[in-house]
């Protein structure tokens, strides 16, 4: 029972990376553009599906690793120039664009795709011993990728020039444009960022769940829970509360149905929003 | 010829369109459009309801389809259980979603903009995950089936939805019934209330208006709404699934309120006709013709935010602008 439990807890942490991958992208372009993106789960879909064909047609995952987010970052971009910017002006509409968008992204995965769910081969075969039961090398390489890939999201936000004009533009667009930031191709990058690492969430994914045209429609919740429970905008309070909630709900899963787990963490997060709506770590940030 | 007579002129033609569907459709063959018309109808109610939240009040809802489920559930459940009889169900729809948007709006109404509209999606998913799980009582994804009760009984006669024209009568004046009701209200000392909010809620504070009350009052009348389409949808397909509680179906009326025009009172009826009409006649030869959906959502809110209605609107006050001017400039030349 109890290595049960922790199998749960491993999985969840696992998921809790990855999902803090993907809610990190939702989150930046929520705080940079102000837009709430109802397609940001079809992105992830859309990296989980490119990741199987990529993987399959070549023969090579770790190809797919390569080319699938740097598709996203240009699709990101395109989606960005078409789409989102000519919309913006009207802001309380743009759940609509993105909501239209992700029937678009849904129905061209169905229509080439196909609707059948499909599963796919660890790249890396073999379980491992972990504190006395098989645990899947594939899905420990995957928490650790997914890691590394967080590590140098923060220090490319951090360190790099690009980075900081992105900062400086959530914080004062006006100032950061007077001072010769690029405010609109900012915008536009941190757009196809976002959307390129949902498309890598995806990729990392691909092996350890089903591949088909709705995956996107189940993660996107949780991704919002992530990003409200960690405060809007708050990215590192987003990743915490990605992992927290994984984790929770995997252990709450041993004892309780997974849809019951779902509905707690639901009602978890309409109580950080009632209550603290900036956030479960507002006060950690100022 | 005012702009209020022309409107008036194309309300008086829509209604008696929409009364002559019955025999109409069935002379030119196309008995089958009957249902899809009342389909429609139905539908609208739910579009209506997201529309009196965003185009009103200024709240946008992705969460209507949590009282649309509570409308049709309260339907069937309370057929199945108690035996009621048709009004006594349709009013427990409507009561029970009104009820549950009592519960929920007192919590989401303190939030706004992008918050109310996520917060309005959590709710429901919380009830469809819920709904999902309770197989005992909502029969889950299959849902639960029933025959309807006699819509009136007197004497010798019953009126049952089993007959189609009988059927399509029924959800046209329920309908019209509720469109009238939100018309009403709009034009109201309350809809003015709406209006100030949605404009701007602090100075509509600053003149006395209780904001939190008005917007929770419109959520209400917007459970209520949504409920109806969910009870008579429950009438319509004789049953009740859980799977009408998804996000998905709350976006759809949001679509279909915003590209038939929000703001209007009747621009989610030519929205939610145009789609399902697009529908009806594309899918059949396009399979993938929801990526015309999608791209038509976003080219509306790009191109004519104003929607269907708004171009409509704007093209009756177009002409009856320029007819009223022609003549004043042709008696310029008379007059000097």
């Amino acid at each position: 029972m109890s290595e049960y439990v922790f199998a749960l807890a491993v999985n969840g942490l696992v998921w809790g990376l990855i999902i803090a991958l993907i809610a990190l992208g939702l989150s930046i372009i929520f705080g940079l553009l102000d837009i709430i993106n109802v397609a940001h789960g079809d992105f992830f879909m859309l990296g989980t599906v490119g990741g199987l064909v990529v993987a399959v047609g070549t023969g090579s995952f770790w190809l797919a690793l390569l080319v699938v987010p740097i598709v996203g970052l240009l699709l990101g971009a395109v989606i960005e120039r078409l789409v989102i910017r000519p919309t913006l002006r009207q802001a309380s509409l743009t759940i609509v664009t993105t909501f239209g968008l992700s029937i678009i992204v849904q129905e061209m995965v169905r229509a080439t795709y196909g609707p059948q769910p499909r599963r796919m081969a660890a790249p890396i075969e073999g379980t491992v011993p972990v504190f006395g039961i098989d645990y899947e090398i594939y899905r420990i390489a995957a928490a650790a990728f997914a890691a590394v890939c967080l590590i140098v999201f923060f220090l490319f936000l951090n360190r790099t020039r690009l980075g900081t004009w992105i900062r400086a533009a959530r914080h004062d667009p006006e100032t950061a444009t007077a001072l010769g930031v690029p405010v609109t191709r900012v915008c536009a990058f941190t757009f196809a960022l976002g959307t390129a690492m949902a498309l890598l969430g995806g990729v990392i994914a691909a092996p350890i769940t089903t591949v088909e045209f709705r995956t996107g429609v189940d993660i996107l919740p949780f991704c919002f829970m992530a990003v409200i429970i960690g405060g809007l905008g708050n990215l590192q309070g987003t990743v915490a509360a990605a992992i927290m909630l994984a984790v929770l709900e995997g252990l709450m899963t041993s004892v309780l149905e997974p849809t019951s787990a779902r509905i707690l963490s639901l009602g978890f997060m309409c109580a950080v929003l009632l209550v603290r709506p900036h956030g479960l770590f507002a006060g950690a940030t100022r | 010829m005012t702009v209020a007579r022309v409107r008036a002129a194309a309300l008086a033609i829509l209604l008696v369109a929409l009364v002559a569907v019955p025999w109409a459709l069935p002379a030119l063959g196309a008995t089958f459009w009957v249902n899809i018309v009342a389909e429609i109808l139905i539908w609208s109610l739910l579009a209506a309801s997201a529309n009196l939240l965003f185009g009103f009040v200024g709240l946008l809802s992705f969460g209507q389809a949590l009282f649309f489920g509570f409308g049709m559930y309260g339907v069937a459940l309370s057929i199945e259980a108690w035996g009621f009889g048709f009004w006594p169900a349709l009013a427990t729809g409507v009561l029970a979603a009104s009820a549950m948007a009592l519960v929920t709006g007192v919590m989401a109404v303190r939030l706004t903009w992008h918050y109310f509209a996520i917060i309005t999606v959590v709710f429901s998913l919380i009830f469809y995950f819920a709904a999902m799980s309770m197989k005992w009582l909502t029969g889950g994804d299959d849902g639960i089936s029933f025959s309807p009760p006699s819509v009136f009984a007197l004497g010798g006669h019953t009126l049952s939805l089993g007959d189609a024209t009988v059927q399509y009568y029924v959800i046209l004046a329920i309908v019209s019934a509720c469109f009238a009701a939100t018309a009403l209200v709009v034009s109201s000392p309350l809809g003015l209330r709406f209006k100030a909010v949605r404009e701007n809620d602090r100075r509509a504070a600053l003149v006395g208006i209780n904001v939190y009350a008005t917007r929770l009052i419109a959520f209400v009348l917007a459970g209520a709404l949504a409920g109806a389409s969910g009870a008579l949808f429950a009438f319509f397909g004789r049953y009740a699934s859980a799977s009408y509680m998804f996000y998905h179906v709350s976006g759809e009326a949001v679509v279909w309120a915003i590209i038939g025009g929000s703001g209007t009172i009747l621009g989610p009826l030519f929205g939610t006709g145009l789609l399902i009409v697009f529908r009806e006649l594309v899918s059949t030869v396009w399979e993938h013709y929801l990526l015309a959906v999608g791209a038509i959502t976003i080219l509306v809110v790009m191109f004519a935010p104003r929607g269907l209605a708004g171009a409509w609107n704007g093209l009756v006050a177009g002409l009856l602008d320029r007819g009223a001017e022609e003549p004043r400039r042709a008696a310029i030349p008379e007059e000097s």
